[in-house]
């Protein structure tokens, strides 16, 4: 990228006659056709894959369609019921409190793995990929299942509990009080991702600013705040924008945990099971449509939130 | 002009930010392709049959379509097998797609979203003469017949003799006890043989709770939408709990945890439970998995104390359908009406989809049934005179009642609402949910 602008600023700067100029904006022409040949099957993709089916759904999401029928316009008649959808309300209060919990705890694990993994420890790629394991097996069927028998009642957890002489009879599962938490922690489990990536951030934090901090005495603690924190920043900002857009889309480990009803009692109805509960089982796609517009306003909402505040906060170092 | 650092890291974040938001709006019914082997394709003689199984059933069907095909030498069918949870999702597609499968294997739980809405072919030509009374009715949509039994089944209690032979106490007599007594010997069994549950997966059957409005003179569903009360909603909250209180239904935690768990694992199958709710045709595989201990079939309770007053039904345990839009109907209904009446089909399938409705049928493969089949096609022919008449179809939305039932019965036990309270929600719930 560097060197094609480069050039380009070579030849505006030698680029006087009228003549030239036009060569010039003919190469442009021709370097920029090439580019888009290049582009031209992520932009097919793009058009096709994503862009075709979002206007469908904007145009769905105004519409009675039961999949079975063609669509009936009904105008803003989805997003209105939005309004009086204790359901709704409810699959909103678990997946924002999955998220605002879930995110931070995990990228704190993340972090502190890494930071763990980044002193130079020896075998550290056998660690790095134990630790990156679950976040490829966190969002499987298996590991959902799983999780499912650990916290029953006479699950591995409450067995353990018991072993410790703790007279564990919680079905972690079972009880809506716990259930999502169940949920949450699979979430944190799979830090391996962002963790990946912050240890890469971290092995660019050039060395010298710590020796330079020891060597006039600043303690780990203050070397980790006053350097590693601020210099990481862009890559924390990153994961935060990422993971919490992931977050927010969470389906499969909810999905399989209850077995696609949410339960018990609503306890665990992410918004993306509740909207798929609409769509394909209540056969009410229209509204399912509106309820993918809702969450894309949502997100889109967190991430400029998180742009905005970025500024106080991000330290891009240049 | 290169990017800094900073350009590039704010860029990424964004592009990243954009990309992953797009696929979810993109995640729109368009974009779940699939189908590709749907009605639509091929000769008018070519048919799609999709159904959803489990290996012995995708066998048996296989075999099916080849000694149809053999009799049929001009229909061609090509099988889709599938798993019951994502047929539906798959079906929808396909369906608004306008590549539905040619031949159906359908749910009483789905038959009117689809029959309701114009997708299912009328199937007044295929033979049902030869059926048992009340197992055509199931099938019937607004009166036209979109859908044929495919197998009968029946709602019922397993009982675990092994259990109660630990409990050193006989089985309840099934033609006498009232909702109270299952109450009562749940109760005692499960102290007794030291099990969590006298009687389990109470909560989540629609179909009991549907003879148990039957029972205070209501109906589940009526061609006007919800056919019961708050009250009825109710008394079964209020039944439930009682069982609850007298450690006969397990405990609220047990129960929620049951409801997710696939066969193999389920209460009765692991000896966690006396009895269980679930359907005839189940029979088979809760045997086997339970290493082959044959469960005893118990009538449902009732309110008078009297088996013939239980307003049972015969349920079509999955009907044969097909699509509205298929090329050649004629081929659709040959299918169906070959599987409905010919010996052929039902030596391959005996009863693994459910009892055949067709008694000549029955009366011909009956000496080659499994002992757990025998003993199916023995209890429904034994309550021939006790069934009610049937019930319609649950209305489009209707489908949703066992969810609903359960997910405010489980606020009910958990004593996050009062009964009263849990009862008029799931109540308003259904009716919101029957205005599709």
């Amino acid at each position: 990228m560097s060197a094609i602008s480069e050039l380009s600023t070579i030849h505006r700067t030698k680029a006087k006659t009228p003549e030239e100029k036009r060569l010039l904006a003919k190469e442009a022409g021709r370097d920029n056709k090439a580019g888009y040949l290049f582009l031209l099957p992520w932009l097919i993709g793009l058009v096709l894959i994503i862009g075709g089916p979002m206007i469908a759904s904007l145009y769905l999401s105004f519409t009675n369609y039961s999949l079975i029928q063609a669509p009936e316009w009904v105008g803003l008649a989805n997003y209105a019921r939005m309004f009086d959808d204790p359901r709704l309300h409810k699959s909103l209060a678990v997946t924002f409190t999955y998220v605002l919990v879930g995110v931070p705890l995990q990228l704190i694990a993340a972090l502190a793995i890494a930071i763990l993994l980044n002193e130079g420890m020896k075998g550290l790629p056998f660690y790095r990929s134990v630790f990156y394991l679950p976040s490829m097996l966190g969002s499987s069927v298996a590991i959902a299942v799983l999780w499912r028998q650990m916290f029953e009642v006479d699950g591995l957890v409450n067995q353990i509990l018991r072993k410790f002489g703790i007279p564990a009879t919680t079905s972690w599962i079972g009880d809506p009080q716990y259930a999502l938490w169940t949920i949450i922690l699979l979430h944190v489990w799979t830090f391996g991702s962002p963790m990946v990536i912050f240890l890469a951030g971290l092995r660019q934090i050039p060395g010298m600013y710590y020796e330079a901090a020891s060597v006039d005495g600043a303690s780990r603690w203050a070397q980790f705040r006053k350097i590693t924190l601020p210099l990481l920043s862009p890559i924390i900002f990153f994961n935060l924008v990422l993971q919490i857009i992931n977050a927010f889309q969470a389906f499969t480990q909810a999905f399989v945990v209850s077995n696609g009803t949410g339960g018990p009692a609503d306890s665990t109805l992410f918004f993306t099971l509740y909207l798929y509960q609409r769509g394909f089982v209540q056969f009410q796609m229209g509204y399912a449509a509106a309820m993918a517009w809702l969450l894309v306003v949502i997100i889109a909402a967190f991430t400029a939130i998180n742009f905005y505040f970025s500024k106080r906060w991000v330290f891009y170092g240049d | 002009m290169a990017l800094n650092r900073r350009q590039f890291l704010i860029g990424a974040s964004g592009l990243a930010a954009a990309a992953t938001t797009m696929g979810l709006a993109a995640c729109a019914p368009g974009s779940s392709g699939g189908g590709s082997q749907g009605g639509g394709q091929g000769s008018a003689n070519d048919l799609a049959l999709a159904f959803w199984g489990n290996p012995t059933r995708n066998k048996n069907t296989q075999a099916e379509i080849d000694a149809f095909m053999k009799a049929n030498p001009d229909i061609k069918i090509a099988g889709q097998p599938g798993e019951f949870n994502t047929y539906w999702d798959k079906l929808a597609t396909q369906t608004a797609g306008g590549n539905a499968p040619d031949i159906i294997q359908m749910d009483m739980n789905y038959i009117s979203e689809y029959g309701t809405r114009g997708a299912l072919l009328d199937l007044g030509k295929v033979d049902v003469s030869k059926f048992v009374e009340g197992t055509v009715d199931s099938g019937k949509i607004n009166d036209k017949l979109v859908g044929v039994n495919a197998g009968i089944n029946s709602a019922l209690i397993f009982a675990n003799p092994k259990i109660f032979e630990k409990a050193k106490m006989d089985l309840p007599d099934d033609k006498t006890w009232t909702w109270d007594q299952m109450i009562e010997v749940g109760a005692e069994v499960a102290s007794k043989a030291g099990v969590p549950f006298g009687v389990a997966a109470l909560l989540q059957s629609d179909a009991l709770f549907g003879t148990f409005v039957r029972q205070h003179g209501k109906e589940l569903f009526t061609p006007d939408g919800l056919g019961f009360d708050v009250a009825e909603a109710q008394d079964w909250y209020d039944l439930l709990l009682k069982g609850q209180k007298a450690k006969a239904f397990g405990t609220p935690e047990q129960v929620s945890e049951e409801q997710p768990k696939p066969l193999d694992q389920s209460a009765i199958v692991i000896g966690n439970a006396a009895m269980q709710y679930y359907n005839s045709n189940q029979l088979e595989a809760v045997t086997a998995a339970a290493g082959g201990e044959l469960m005893k079939l118990l009538r449902g309770p009732s309110l008078a104390g009297k088996a013939t007053e239980r307003k049972t039904w015969y349920k079509a345990s999955m009907l044969w359908s097909a699509s509205a839009k298929t090329k050649n109907p004629d081929a659709a209904i040959a299918w169906i009406n070959w599987f409905a009446n010919d010996p052929a089909a039902a030596n391959i399938d005996l009863a693994e989809r459910g009892i055949p409705p067709n008694a000549e049928i029955l009366a011909e493969v009956k000496p080659k049934l499994s002992a757990a089949q025998q003993a199916v096609a023995k209890y429904i022919s034994d309550i021939k005179t006790e069934v009610a008449t049937t019930p319609i179809a649950p209305p489009p939305g209707g489908g949703t009642i066992a969810a609903v039932i359960f997910r405010h019965g489980t606020d009910v036990l958990f004593g996050k609402t009062s009964s009263a309270e849990g009862a008029q929600k799931f109540v308003d719930e259904m009716k919101s949910n029957l205005k599709v």
